[in-house]
């Protein structure tokens, strides 16, 4: 293990502390265990709020452990804990207050895992497939307890069903990393919006009912509030002794990195200016939502400490930026709530097409940001809310989109 | 030869590096060693020390398992960007980079998981 690793599972480990203490702060120990084990048996699909499901204290205790689970595999799968892996953990941790449990989750792993036996790989070459992968969990969530059957049998079925689409992940995901170019940062999320579609046809072809529900804490506790703020200090103070008097330097020479797939930034510039970046624009996204007047609830904050993740792997503020302006410029053009779930989820997850601003520049990433509040607020239906990175799937499409356009306009500049 | 899809990766993306410099010669050659591939990239552009310094550090970089298989493949099939030496560099063995009269040369060392340098006509070092 490289000397800087042991200061960020330091750094992860303290976090999932955080998480652990405001749960308890907020529910005791009975009420939050209570709330843990009702979201265990709770439908999963998007958007199931945690916080409302399973109490404020259930839900940071989910993903405490789901962000235990994760450093756990990344441990023992050999793997570096930097920038992707470091990604992965928030991600999880964040999507585990809408969505991801340790039951819907860990046959979607054992799935990958049966996939690189077959592939004759180590599990570590498909480590951030899995992880990632358990986006997919409300696919196993909604089988074992939203189908309206019940019993183990469907538990057992779940679990089945959550490890074949697991098992064809990495197939998919290497795929359609090529259709947008690495210009999409949740490449996962276009992987499960797109095994979703296909999920939810069948579903519905068994006349089961996949239409979206929204449940949404419209009165977060202070405890959901501060979590992410708080943790945004940490990351940048952290940051900031790491790396000391290079950091200045260190975050300019990150500025100009394009932030296309795959970007470590912990590797490229240093560990210090990634977590420092990680908590700034942490802090960045919590003031906006501050400033606006939005809840801060479950997959709020999951939508923020995704940004802070990913601000190690591919985000920062020179490439995020545009993206928010396009997500808020297509709001109010067409009369939505700033305040309103799907703009506020948007406006920080538009930021999975960084790579496209990073690259073109900011008009470019203004475009891509307009488009993506559109094609996110229509594509979670197509897969029945399967997808919690219903936003990733909508960005891949995006990215998609834009790339074939300027890889037009380019071979005819070319011609 | 083994691993067509897997070589013409690594031919694509390192052609779309070089090719990036506008070079009015490119040579690759590629062949078969004991216990993996050679490729041997040649072209007429001098390039400054930092870029060679930079070039063999991309190639270098420490192995990573868990991104060399997913974003792996990518390489050669990205061309919309930049070239991006270190998604070569997580797939093979070793890298040499170096100037020859004329321009650069770049060696890839591409070996199996039983890599044995001694199968490998790496040059020895003077």
């Amino acid at each position: 293990m490289l000397a800087y690793e042991k200061n960020v599972y330091r750094l992860l480990f303290i976090c999932i502390g955080v998480f652990l203490l405001f749960a308890l702060l907020a529910d005791g120990i009975a009420g939050s265990a209570h709330g843990f084990l009702t979201l265990q048996l709770h439908a999963a699909r998007l958007i199931n709020d945690y916080t409302v499901v399973g109490s404020s204290g259930g839900a940071l205790l989910n993903a405490a452990v789901m962000g235990l689970l994760s450093l756990g595999l990344i441990k023992l799968s050999g793997v570096r804990l930097s920038g992707p892996t470091v990604a992965a953990t928030l991600t999880i941790m964040g999507f585990s207050l809408f969505g991801k449990t340790p039951l819907n989750a860990l046959p979607i792993v054992l799935g990958v895992f049966l996939a690189s036996r077959l592939a004759h790989k180590p599990f570590r070459s498909y480590l951030l497939m899995a992880l990632f992968g358990t986006a997919l969990g409300p696919l196993v969530s909604f089988i074992a307890f939203e189908s309206g059957i019940g019993g183990l049998g469907m538990i057992i079925l779940g679990i089945v069903a959550g490890a074949i689409a697991g098992f064809i992940l990495p197939a998919l995901a290497m795929a359609m990393l090529r259709m947008h170019e690495g210009f999409n940062l949740y490449n996962i999320g276009l992987t499960c919006g797109f095994f979703g579609l296909f999920a939810a046809s069948v579903l519905e072809g068994a006349r089961r009912d996949v239409s979206i529900t929204i449940i949404w804490n419209s009165e977060p506790r202070l405890e959901l509030i501060l979590l992410v703020p708080l943790l945004s200090l940490l990351f940048i103070i952290w940051g900031a002794v790491s790396d000391g008097r290079k950091l200045g330097k260190n975050l300019k020479a990150m500025l100009k990195l394009s932030g296309r797939l795959p970007s470590d930034f912990m590797e490229s510039i240093s560990p210090g200016s990634a977590l420092f970046n990680a908590g700034a624009l942490g802090l960045v996204g919590s003031a906006y939502l501050m400033l606006i007047g939005a809840d801060i609830n479950g997959p709020v904050i999951g939508s923020l400490l995704t940004v802070m993740g990913f601000a190690t792997f591919g985000k920062h503020a020179r490439n995020t930026w545009p993206l928010a302006v396009g997500v808020i410029l297509a709001t109010l053009l067409f009369g939505k709530s700033l305040t309103a779930p799907g703009p506020v989820l948007a406006l920080l997850f538009a930021t999975t097409l960084a790579p496209l601003a990073g690259e073109f520049g900011p008009l470019v990433g203004i475009a891509a940001g307009f488009v993506h509040l559109l094609v996110v607020e229509r594509s979670a239906a197509w897969h029945g809310g399967l997808d919690l990175y219903n936003n990733g799937f909508a960005g891949g499409l995006t990215a998609t989109l834009f790339v074939a356009l300027i890889q037009w306009v380019k071979a005819i500049k070319n011609q | 030869m083994k691993n067509k899809e897997y070589l013409l990766h690594l031919l694509a993306e390192i052609s779309n590096y070089i090719l990036d410099s506008e070079p009015h010669r490119m040579v690759i050659s590629l062949h078969q060693e004991p216990d993996g591939m050679h490729l041997a990239v040649m072209d007429d552009n001098k390039r400054p020390d930092e870029e060679l310094e930079a070039m063999s550090k991309a190639l270098n970089s420490s192995a990573r398992p868990e991104l060399a298989e997913y974003y792996g493949s990518m390489g050669g099939s990205d061309l919309l960007g930049t070239a991006r030496l270190n998604i070569i560099g997580w797939q093979i063995k070793r890298a040499d980079v170096g100037r020859i009269a004329e321009g650069t040369k770049i060696d890839l060392w591409l070996g199996s998981d039983r890599f044995d340098s001694s199968n490998f006509s790496i040059p020895k070092d003077e």
